[in-house]
């Protein structure tokens, strides 16, 4: 741990005069089992968790409470994804399906996406919600019609589980992340490589993710770093440490609703804020007790939820005072 | 669209049929603005919503009063309405997001086009193109119709036009008369049966200016390109005509009273010839003068850089392209069913067919795989270039590489916000909210015996689970050639949601990869399913609940 942490004080957290820290607010428990993922709806009245314990929980983001258990998968769930009116989940599972769930009363699980022949590792929706991309250890990127279910597109895009999925802005690419090192945008109608991002073998790719604008690819590689790509140009533009990330499938996104910011969690059990231009640590926010998964902005408020693998099973909430 | 790495090396025009798409018998067809979404009238009376990126049925806009063929279909300006016109003599308007019928008008005669004004998102008013009459300005809350001049006789006296359509030296019968909406919507262009263009200002009801078509044959389709600037005629003696529209895009109306006042020739329409030099330009005139083919529901391409024409005599169904300079760049051959209608994606470059079967064929460009797009730095090349190597390239320890590592600008601002406004689409009025999808609802799923499908020893690899009768694989790049699909095929997935069991059929060219992908699937053998899938991967290092999180040790090949 010694040199974890000489690498880490290293990184040394500077936070701008006039920053309000992320402080903890609440612990919600009710996984029995690591949660894998953390997504706050895109109308920020809902929180939704997926676990290893085969269960997604649907949180309510003002009261945090607990609202609904989605039992129905029949091996752990590694992501989910909200649809753009907030109706439906998205899980993807060990069980090498997709399901789509209501996310309002009755909760049901409207349809299963059959069709991976390995664990589903990444999904998500594209913007009009019309269309479903999903990444497997199956080495493939299927796209699904939302509507009827159909498999409408196979893309064997790795030589290595895909890790990452993503659609831009207009939903016309996707961006995706792989194991083998690669990190690939494909076009969403006819399933063609347009452009590869990386194509190094080592460090694997852990998680890519477009910019709110579309223009930037946000990448994680498993050699505790992040990287802000310009896309169109092929050139990364900034380059993000002070974290630890060489195992696990981190999530990172984009704190936009007070200042710019690139949120991580890290293995080393905290979260990391950076700022987005000046590419410093400015905050690790630290309790939970094993590595933070996965993280999300509120689309609003300022306010974050992590979640916590196997020792900790928690999700628990940050928020800026005001 | 994100324009930078589309690859620009091909034209910019369609080559070949890439899917088509099935549901009824559907006869006219309409993109919305963006071409998010495709409109078809069917024969039933009823209109189609197809999702263009799915290529699926959004929604059914079906009245159980009206059964008659629709003859044409027309969005409003931001995709909120739908004109339809139908062989009954009705005119029917539609609200798309809900998919309620708003109004309901019925005619003297079946309206053969009908278009809504194009200036408003809630346009009460539609110019109707009947069979055997003049055209009309339709006024859909209270149904009454204003018949617009296009006998020359009424323009010079401002009589009530006659109802009949006959000039006094032609012998027999009909010819429709068709008219078109300019962009702005205040001028209607009508192209008469003597060959002529008429500019009328519709709201007064008057004829502004008369544009003549060399030859005087009867002018059948009359018709914008989406930027206003351009309008293209497709005549009886066979050539489609292709003018400049030098009227503003706005102030058409104002240009014209300009025009009045400065010409002052004795005879009224003399003076509106004269005018009417002055608004339309013509630029070329496209024929096939070896097989002398009457044309087909012409039209300009979205940036207006092309133009189509369909052929159906002798039941072919071939399209013509022209580019606007006059040169037939191609000829697209579809299958032996007569064409009935055409239309051009506003943006992409999709042309759509419709044959006389009711199938609507979707045209696109032969997609190649770009083999340089699986390099990050490679670079394709037109032709081969003379490489000179640097002074230092063979040095062992080369100046330049050490500069090579981070060349970063490190400090930019960058900017992970801001939206660029898209280019085509400049000219709309951003305060309007345009309806651009129809939000999808799953339809659920009809409750399987098997639900936990992962025990079942007896499915291949590739997942075609006789199982669940919701087979998901219809659509699967690569099963055109189906070894090993079971009768559940396409048709499962339509007994969810069809109510009338019309099939929902797919066809996609079967790509390199999804062949291969099959060719592979075939020598793979069939691996062992227990039912916790993750054992059976005996080269995981972890196994326990974190595995599934991508812990994938140094060896992890399969």
């Amino acid at each position: 741990m010694a040199s974890g942490g000489a690498a880490a004080a290293a990184a040394a957290v500077a936070p701008p005069p006039g920053y309000k820290p992320y402080r903890h607010l609440k612990t919600l428990t009710g996984h029995a089992a690591a949660v894998s993922c953390v997504k706050f709806s895109n109308d920020g009245t809902l929180l939704a968790s997926a676990s290893l314990d085969k269960t997604l929980i649907i949180w309510s983001s003002a009261a945090l409470s607990l609202l609904h258990r989605l039992v129905g998968h029949s091996e752990g769930v590694s992501d989910l994804a909200w649809s753009s009116d907030s109706h439906y989940i998205c899980s993807a599972s060990d069980d090498r399906t997709l399901r789509i769930w209501s996310s309002r009363s009755p909760f049901d699980c409207l349809k299963t996406l059959r069709g991976h022949t390995d664990f589903v590792f990444c999904v998500n929706f594209n913007p009009q919600s019309s269309l479903i991309v999903s990444g497997s250890f199956d080495e493939t990127i299927r796209i699904w019609e939302v509507k009827t279910g159909r498999c409408l597109n196979v893309i064997r895009a790795h030589s290595m589980p895909v890790t990452s999925v993503h659609f831009n802005r207009d939903g016309s690419l996707i961006v995706s992340g792989s194991h083998d090192g690669s990190c690939k945008i494909w076009d969403t109608k006819n399933g063609a490589c347009l452009k590869t991002l990386i194509d190094d073998t080592v460090p694997a790719v852990s998680f890519a993710k477009f910019s709110p604008n579309g223009k930037f690819i946000l990448v994680a590689t498993l050699n505790d770093t992040l990287k802000l790509w310009n896309y169109a140009t092929g050139k990364f533009l900034k380059i993000y440490t002070g974290h630890k990330n060489s195992v696990y499938c981190l999530t990172s996104t984009f704190s936009v609703t007070n200042g710019k910011y690139i949120v991580s969690g890290s293995e080393d059990r905290c979260i990391c804020i950076w700022d987005l231009q000046g590419k410093n640590l400015i905050q690790k926010l630290e309790g939970h007790s094993d590595t933070v998964i996965s993280v999300t902005c509120h689309p609003s408020e300022n306010k974050i939820a992590s979640a916590g693998l196997d020792s900790d099973r928690t999700v628990r909430i940050w928020v800026q005072d005001a | 669209m994100e324009a930078p790495i589309i690859d620009p090396l091909q034209g910019d025009f369609p080559e070949v049929i890439e899917e088509y798409l099935e549901h009824g018998i559907m006869k006219c067809i309409a993109f919305n603005r963006r071409g998010t979404l495709l409109a078809a009238g069917c024969t039933d009376g009823s209109c189609i919503i197809w999702d263009f990126e799915t290529r699926g049925v959004a929604k059914e806009l079906r009245d159980k009063e009206c059964t008659a063929a629709i003859t044409s279909v027309c969005w409003s300006k931001y995709g909120h309405r739908i004109l339809v016109s139908a062989s009954d003599k009705s005119l029917i308007l539609w609200d798309v997001l809900s998919g309620e019928k708003i109004a309901h008008t019925t005619l003297q005669h079946t309206v053969l086009q009908a278009c809504l004004h194009p200036g408003s998102s809630t346009p009460s008013i539609c110019l109707a193109c009947p069979f055997s009459s003049a055209p009309m300005i339709v006024d859909l809350n209270t149904g009454s119709t204003t018949a617009l001049p296009v006998l020359t006789a009424d323009v010079s006296n401002g009589a009530t036009p006659l109802s009949r359509n006959k000039t006094s030296d032609t012998s027999v019968t009909y010819s429709p008369c068709n008219a078109c909406f300019n962009k702005h919507g205040d001028l209607v262009y009508a192209g008469t049966s003597k060959g002529e263009i008429l500019i009328i200002d519709h709201k007064n009801v008057r004829v502004c200016a008369i544009v003549l078509v060399s030859g005087g044959a009867v002018i059948k389709n009359v018709v914008f390109s989406r930027n206003g600037q351009y309008m293209l005629t497709n005549s009886n003696d066979r050539l489609i005509r292709i003018y400049k529209n030098l009227l503003p895009p706005k102030d058409g109306l104002k240009m014209l009273d300009e025009l009045n006042e400065s010409f002052n020739e004795s005879d009224d329409v003399e003076k509106l010839k004269a005018i009417g030099s002055k608004c339309l330009e013509l630029l070329h005139e496209f024929q096939d003068s070896i097989t002398r083919v009457q044309w087909k529901a012409p039209c300009f391409s979205g940036d207006g850089e092309w133009v189509i024409g369909g052929a159906a005599s002798r039941g072919e169904h071939k399209i013509y392209i022209w580019d606007r300079a006059g040169h037939l760049v191609k000829i697209l051959e579809g299958p032996k069913e007569a064409l009935m209608d055409l239309a051009w994606h506003p943006v992409h470059p999709i042309i759509i067919s419709v044959s006389l079967t009711g199938l609507v064929y979707i045209w696109a460009k032969d997609y190649t795989e770009n083999w340089s797009a699986f390099a990050p730095d490679f670079k394709e090349l037109e032709e081969n270039e003379e490489y000179v190597e640097r002074e230092d390239e063979f040095d062992l320890v080369p100046e330049t590489e050490k500069v090579k590592g981070l060349d970063v600008h490190e400090d930019d601002e960058v900017d992970v916000l801001t939206v660029e406004r898209d280019s085509i689409f400049s000219d709309s009025d951003m305060s309007q909210e345009e309806l651009c999808f129809l939000p999808a609802v799953p339809c659920l799923d009809i409750p399987e015996q098997q639900d936990k499908c992962v025990g079942s020893c007896s499915k291949l690899p590739d997942g075609n689970h006789s199982g669940s009768p919701l087979s998901v694989e219809a659509g699967q790049n690569g099963n055109a050639s189906n070894h090993n699909s079971s009768p559940l095929e396409p048709m499962e997935n339509s007994t969810a949601d069809d109510t009338d069991g019309v099939r929902l059929k797919r066809k996609r060219k079967p790509s390199e990869k999804g062949l291969e992908l099959q060719a592979e699937k075939v020598k793979k053998p069939v691996k062992p399913l227990k039912s916790s899938g993750r054992l059976s991967k005996t080269n995981k290092p972890v196994i326990d609940p974190d595995s599934s999180n991508g812990v994938y040790g140094d060896d992890g090949s399969d």
